[in-house]
């Protein structure tokens, strides 16, 4: 919300720096948006009258000029070509600055020029904020002021641009200060001045008699409907210092009735509509749902279809505006306007907020509506609106104010336990002081034994007189006070600090996949179908959840897999040649269910580039299955339509099915884009954590020593390594064989076809003994009968 | 005899300065010492002597014998360290190149890194973690929140749904519900997670992050208490010299609210010229508030015997502060360039 300081001032003496103001405002709960100080950049601009211009002796296109600054007069050539003799215009004299620009003397083609006429664009404002003035077509061009303005003075100072206007960002707790006199209100309190508002008095009718009638069929919508006839009503423009009050607040002066309902918006904060009377069949206001198939065409021209839930403004036969919203056209003020009827209502805030969301129209008032107004203020708003009426001349009030009010208008009183308010903020604070800081923004409260009696301004909607009323007065005081009297405490009490071990195991995971050179990735839960589609997959990852209102189809999707993000990072640091090719994510996917969605947390792993293969992949599989010390691990072939055939396994746990891992299918990586393999996993956390070991129990260090014995064997290259080595663990003898490792896969020459050779080492020992020449031998050959027995004969 | 020994002896002498490796030395203490060595042969012819005889030049074999057995012994020392010297020389070492490492460097993203700092702090002080689904009812992530439907401050949080009743979680506090509901007060929790505003992607706005939820019930719970357990933490991530300081602010589900700055850590609070906290020295890192009492009694606690506190940190926005990142798309691109850094 703005607040221009020449509009502040009226209301409260300011007598701080603009920097010290900020500051208190912001230790109070008003967030500074910012500080515009108007014509800030121009410095030396100053107006003149052209007294005589002249064509330019050696250029057809300048004319040179010479004008009176009131002391003296200087010689200016200027190019401009909406520019005459008599024109009031603002002249960048030498040594004016604007912005970075220093004005110095120039000679232009043989001329003498010592200075420079400016237009809007240089001057950095619009042509309507420069209220009476002119300038060339579509507002470029110099810029004329109005006739009157007194030449040699700043210019600044001529187009009433002096002031300073703050922005405070206003929270929705406090509707009230979305205007001038409720932030004035605050800021009078931060500047510790007293608040002068303006005060309204009762306008009495100029002619008695009944002028129109409201009538209100939906109180609970319309808690309140306040309305005044004027009559005589002369259309013209707003006074200037109005117009003014309305550009430095952003807005653009259009008469003096609408000029005043958008003033007032600003001044209280509550929005008013105006409606020529002439239009309101028989004066009749109804206010009622609208009507099925009924239509209303709104100020903006938009036919604007109604269904049943829209409150509307009607009289006695049809629509005359969308309450809260927008008027009709069929009810307009125009210039031939004789008869207004002004009107200040509270509507219902969730009722406007869902119309203004229906028809995707919100305007000044609805949003005003949408946040809350307050039944008090909407009949004081409607009398300080009569009065600037009748006080400009714009029309005569008669009748008696309308006013049909459901709501509550009592005031209300919050019993406040003073001990607890000072326990909520961990100060220690005198029940007179605490009286003394709220009544600073006009909250008057008395001490009663332990608690106080407050009393609840109209305007405070918020504070609460239920169970949150001392959090709320403890909000008060401790922004009246000031937050910074808090002293740190730490808590106090035993409490046992933890974590407990799902968050342990998911670090356990992060740290052992770093260990095994991967950069943990972030990637985002959004997918798009056809990235999912892609991986093709047959299972619960097929029932994705999808966004109401995604950013877009290509994020219209929950994750169901980590693969999709992955394949996307992976292809934009193969793109910018990153030069790294191991990473991992862990994070939550989305299975559709009834009620909320099924969460699963996944672990994700994502190889590529030359030092990586199927293998390097499995590697840190197994070394994180290792960590969580995962027993009767089985690696099996699958088939999957994400991974090349053949390059496919799932990853069990006994009866567990922890996750699956391969090298992704061709089509899958070309249409990311990727020429080059890509291996990916994706592991349950919840299977490894299920699946993971019993605490750790020491077992004895053999005592004898171990012998180590190799050997290779030639099989069907279908057969698997797991199969054979598995013979080799099983084999029957006395001794203990264990350590069995691969250490080399042969095909090729000295082979025949379709055979490969396993190359295999292992250990023997026994628990009680050092093993003699005969016993490695003969358990050696019992391995390797076993072998033979399995069609697994020893290479020669 | 005595004239042989000593030409024996400087002939010895004579040769070991010429000796320049042990094996040449090891030939001359043959030579000498050696069965058919001249010392040796020397020996053989004892016998002539007589006993008196014997026992003098016995007496003078055996000095000059000890003479030259010392200094070959001496020489053997010295031709040992300079064979290891040499050796050494020749296997000196390129200390300046690189080691080697199997693996290529891996390591956590700096958003886990920031959550652990935090989280482990506050493990200190007593709290323990808690958590729950990213995709919420919308009762727990607004209306039991003290935010119905229609509320005006739902606008602060623009919301992703799944249907009318659903959400992408907004915040981590529909966790304060969970917990409340679930466990047993007095509690300390931390509630971590990735939460999801309908914000464009930009420098500043990501529209999927991830938060982290202080929460404390208790009795007799104060500002004072939150703000201690504030200081502890950010000092704990931006060292002891950070000014903290709360700011009245507004939130549904506190009251009083507030919003939380830290002296700037790239100004040093100065403010001059600085574009991280635009000059005014401080940087908005965090909300806070005592618990609503409705979010209490919705959850059915009396809010006139307990107190609660909670607070909200943005971890990307911690981290990129903590590391001077000055774009947030880095913590969610995953260029192996930025995730190695740290």
């Amino acid at each position: 919300m703005k607040l221009p300081k020449s509009w502040l001032t009226e209301y409260v003496n300011f007598d701080i720096s603009d920097a010290e103001f900020i500051e208190r405002m912001m230790h109070r709960g008003f967030e500074p948006e910012g500080v515009e100080r108007e014509l800030e950049q121009a410095r030396g601009v100053l107006t003149g009258r052209i007294m005589r211009m002249e064509a330019h002796p050696n250029a057809a296109r300048l004319r040179v000029c010479q004008v009176d600054m009131g002391t003296h007069s200087v010689q200016i050539v200027t190019n401009a070509t909406n520019v005459r003799e008599g024109a009031i215009v603002p002249v960048a004299v030498v040594g004016a600055e604007i912005g970075e620009t220093t004005f110095t003397a120039a000679t232009l083609r043989g001329v003498e020029s010592y200075g420079m006429f400016c237009g809007c664009d240089t001057l950095g404002v619009t042509l309507d904020a420069c209220v009476g003035c002119k300038a060339g077509e579509d507002g470029s061009g110099v810029l004329i002021l109005p006739e009157g303005t007194p030449v040699g003075i700043d210019i600044a100072q001529a187009l009433d641009m002096t002031d300073t206007i703050f922005d405070f960002s206003v929270t929705p707790n406090r509707p009230d200060c979305n205007s001038i006199i409720g932030l004035a209100r605050e800021a009078a309190a931060a500047l510790g001045q007293p608040l002068t508002t303006p005060g309204i008095p009762h306008i009495a009718s100029a002619a008695a008699g009944q002028y129109a009638s409201v009538r209100v069929e939906e109180s609970l919508l319309c808690p309140r409907y306040t309305a005044r006839v004027l009559r005589n009503i002369k259309i013209e423009p707003s006074p200037l210092w109005m117009q003014q009050r309305l550009r430095r607040m952003g807005q653009r002066p259009i008469n003096n009735i609408v000029d005043i309902t958008n003033y007032n918006l600003l001044e209280w904060g509550h929005p008013l509509h105006a409606f020529d009377l002439s239009c309101v069949t028989d004066g009749q206001i109804i206010v009622r749902k609208a009507r099925a198939g009924e239509v209303v065409t709104t100020l903006d021209g938009k036919e604007r279809p109604l269904d049943t839930d829209t409150l509307v403004i009607a009289d006695a036969n049809r629509p005359v505006a969308i309450a809260g919203v927008m008027g009709g056209a069929n009810s307009e003020i125009t210039d031939q306007t004789e008869t207004v009827l002004l009107e200040s209502a509270v509507f219902y805030a969730a009722g406007i907020r869902r119309t203004s969301k229906r028809l995707r129209h919100s305007t000044d008032s609805s949003v005003r509506f949408a946040k809350g107004v307050e039944a008090v203020n909407c009949k004081l708003a409607l009398k300080r609106a009569t009065q600037l009426i009748v006080e400009l001349g714009a029309g005569e009030a008669v009748g008696e104010v309308l006013d049909v009010c459901a709501a509550e208008l009592a005031e209300r009183v919050a019993i406040v336990d003073i001990d607890h308010v000072n326990n909520i903020l961990g100060l220690s604070i005198a029940p007179e002081r605490m009286i003394e800081l709220l009544a600073t923004i006009s909250i008057h409260a008395q001490r009663d034994n332990n608690t106080l009696r407050v009393q609840i301004p109209h305007w405070r909607t918020d504070i609460e007189t239920g169970i949150q009323a001392d959090a709320d007065i403890a909000e008060e005081i401790g922004r009246l006070a000031g937050l910074s009297l808090i002293a740190p405490a730490l808590l106090a009490g035993d409490s046992l600090g933890s974590i407990p071990s799902a968050f342990r195991a998911e670090d356990l995971v992060k740290d052992a996949l770093a260990a095994c050179g991967a950069l943990e990735m972030y990637n985002y839960n959004f997918s798009s179908p056809a990235a999912l589609a892609l991986f093709g997959f047959t299972d619960e990852r097929t029932r994705t959840v999808r966004l109401q209102n995604p950013f877009g189809e290509e994020q219209s999707l929950m994750r169901s897999s980590l693969y999709p993000g992955m394949l996307e990072s992976a292809a934009r640091n193969l793109r910018r040649k990153t030069g790294h090719g191991r990473f991992f994510e862990v994070g939550n996917i989305h299975i559709d269910a009834p009620g909320l969605p099924v969460e699963h947390k996944k672990i994700g792993l994502c190889y590529f580039g030359e030092d990586e293969s199927f293998y390097t992949l499995k590697g840190s599989i197994e070394r994180l299955l290792e960590t969580f010390r995962v027993q009767n691990i089985r690696y099996t072939a699958a088939k999957q339509t994400a991974f090349q055939p053949g390059r496919c396994a799932e990853i069990w746990a006994g009866a567990t099915k922890i996750g699956e891992m391969g090298q992704l299918h061709p089509d899958v990586t070309n249409s990311a884009n990727i020429s080059q393999p890509l291996y990916m996993a994706e592991l349950s956390f919840a299977a490894l954590l299920a699946a993971s070991g019993e605490s750790v129990k020491f077992t004895p260090i053999p005592r004898f020593p171990v012998v180590q014995r190799d050997l290779a064997v030639v099989v069907d290259d279908a057969r698997e390594a797991a199969e054979l080595a598995s013979i080799i663990e099983n084999t029957e003898t006395d001794l203990i064989i264990s350590d069995i490792r691969l250490f080399d896969v042969y095909r090729g020459a000295n082979l025949p076809a379709g055979k490969k050779s396993l190359a295999y080492s292992f250990t023997l020992r026994a628990e009680d003994r050092t093993l003699s020449d005969a016993e490695i031998q003969s358990a050696f050959a019992a391995v390797i009968a076993a072998l033979a027995a399995n069609n697994a004969p020893i290479r020669s | 005899m005595e004239q042989t020994l000593q030409e024996i002896r400087s002939k010895a002498l004579a040769a070991l300065a010429d000796v320049l490796t042990e094996t040449e030395l090891e030939v001359l203490r043959q030579s000498v010492f050696g069965k058919s060595g001249s010392l040796g042969l020397l020996l053989r012819g004892m016998g002539k002597l007589t006993p008196e005889e014997r026992a003098a030049m016995g007496k003078i074999i055996n000095e000059t014998k000890a003479e030259l057995e010392a200094a070959m012994g001496a020489l053997r020392d010295t031709l040992q360290t300079e064979a290891r010297e040499r050796r050494f020389a020749a296997e000196a070492l390129d200390v300046t190149e690189p080691g080697k490492n199997p693996l290529p460097k891996g390591a956590l993203h700096p958003m886990t890194q920031t959550y652990r700092t935090i989280r482990d702090t506050l493990i200190g002080m007593g709290f323990t973690m808690f958590d729950g689904p990213e995709i919420e009812w919308d009762d727990n992530n607004f209306t039991l929140l003290n935010l119905p439907k229609d509320h005006p401050a739902r606008d602060m949080q623009d919301t992703f749904y799944i249907n009318e009743d659903v959400v992408l979680r907004t915040h981590t506090s529909p966790l304060e519900i969970r917990a409340l509901q679930n466990l047993t007060p007095p509690f300390r929790l931390i509630m971590p997670g990735r939460v999801f505003r309908v914000d464009e992607l930009d420098a500043s706005h990501s529209p999927v992050f991830m938060q982290m939820e202080g929460f404390v019930v208790d009795k007799g719970l104060s500002m004072a208490h939150l703000k201690g357990t504030l200081e502890t933490f950010i000092h704990a991530l931006f060292g002891n010299d950070v000014q903290v300081r709360l700011r009245p602010s507004y939130f549904p589900f506190t009251e009083p609210s507030a919003e939380v700055d830290m002296s700037c850590t790239i100004c040093g609070g100065t403010g001059a010229g600085c574009r991280v906290c635009k000059g005014t020295g401080w940087i908005e890192i965090l909300g806070c508030g005592m618990t609503n009492p409705h979010e209490l009694k919705n959850c059915g606690l009396d809010p006139n015997e307990w107190s609660a506190f909670a607070f909200g940190v943005g971890v990307d926005r911690v981290t990129s502060l903590k590391y001077g990142i000055t774009d947030i798309r880095h913590q969610y691109e995953n260029d192996a360039r930025f995730l190695r850094q740290f």
